[in-house]
């Protein structure tokens, strides 16, 4: 099935699009596109190193909500990946 | 009384004039407006101007919490509250984010006020992109919301 991934903040430096669409397994959990994620960017950035860090620290959002690293994502789900905030 | 917004600047500059006259009012008799300008230094570097994204219905979402919070955690029962946080890119000086508050007595409006924009430090999905004189640019680090990993 497919996710996709809307970028915020420094996580947009993943892909001029503003968004990933990767495919993950059946029943994936949050936990699983991130480490999707984790496997796009050694391919795609021969695992760049901020960038994982970037990864590892963020949440993910579905629904205008932050969801759990076990979360299950349904077919075709947007959701959105939040690095580490900064305001003001 | 809540007024939040999240502005594109190409729509509009951020305003200290509309912040005004929503909380302006004679139940009120201390106002506070607090504004983050951005400035032409930063870990060293020349700071040209500032990108900032935001994740608009999250960062909504986390103002009306803040808010709604203060009637427990500061008592503070009686107030107008307006914040505005900008999104685009801002040159030096430019306002990125207005505070106004209005609550019965000063003691009020200053707690009210730097809750706010700490728990927006920490909380609201928002993310700076700085612009440097050598024509390079940089995400700042940031604090990760924190999460449950189970």
């Amino acid at each position: 099935m497919k996710v996709i991934i809307e970028l915020f903040g420094a996580s947009r430096d993943f892909s001029d699009q503003n968004l990933l669409e990767l495919d993950v397994e059946n029943d994936s959990t949050t936990k699983d596109v991130r480490n999707k994620i984790l496997n796009y960017l050694d391919i795609n950035f021969k695992g760049n190193e901020n960038f994982i860090k970037i990864v590892n620290s963020s949440v993910f959002c579905s629904n205008d909500n932050i969801i759990s690293d076990n979360y299950k994502i349904t077919n075709n789900e947007k959701i959105g990946i939040i690095p580490p905030i900064g305001g003001g | 009384m809540l007024h939040t917004k999240v502005i594109d600047v190409k729509e509009r500059k951020l305003s200290i004039s509309l912040a005004e006259n929503f909380i302006s009012s004679s139940d009120f008799g201390a106002s506070i407006f607090f504004s983050g300008t951005v400035r032409n230094q930063n870990n060293n570097k020349s700071v040209v101007g500032i990108t900032y994204d935001s994740h608009d219905a999250l960062v909504i979402k986390s103002f009306e919490e803040i808010y709604n919070e203060t009637n427990q955690k500061l008592k503070i029962k009686d107030k107008a509250v307006f914040i505005e946080h900008a999104k685009g890119f801002l040159n030096l000086g430019e306002i990125s984010i207005i505070i106004a508050v209005a609550c019965k007595h000063r003691d009020e409006a200053y707690v009210l006020s730097r809750y706010i924009i700490e728990e927006i430090k920490k909380r609201s999905p928002i993310w700076k992109k700085e612009h440097y004189l050598n024509n390079e640019s940089d995400w700042l680090k940031g604090n990760p919301i924190v999460h449950e990993k189970d």
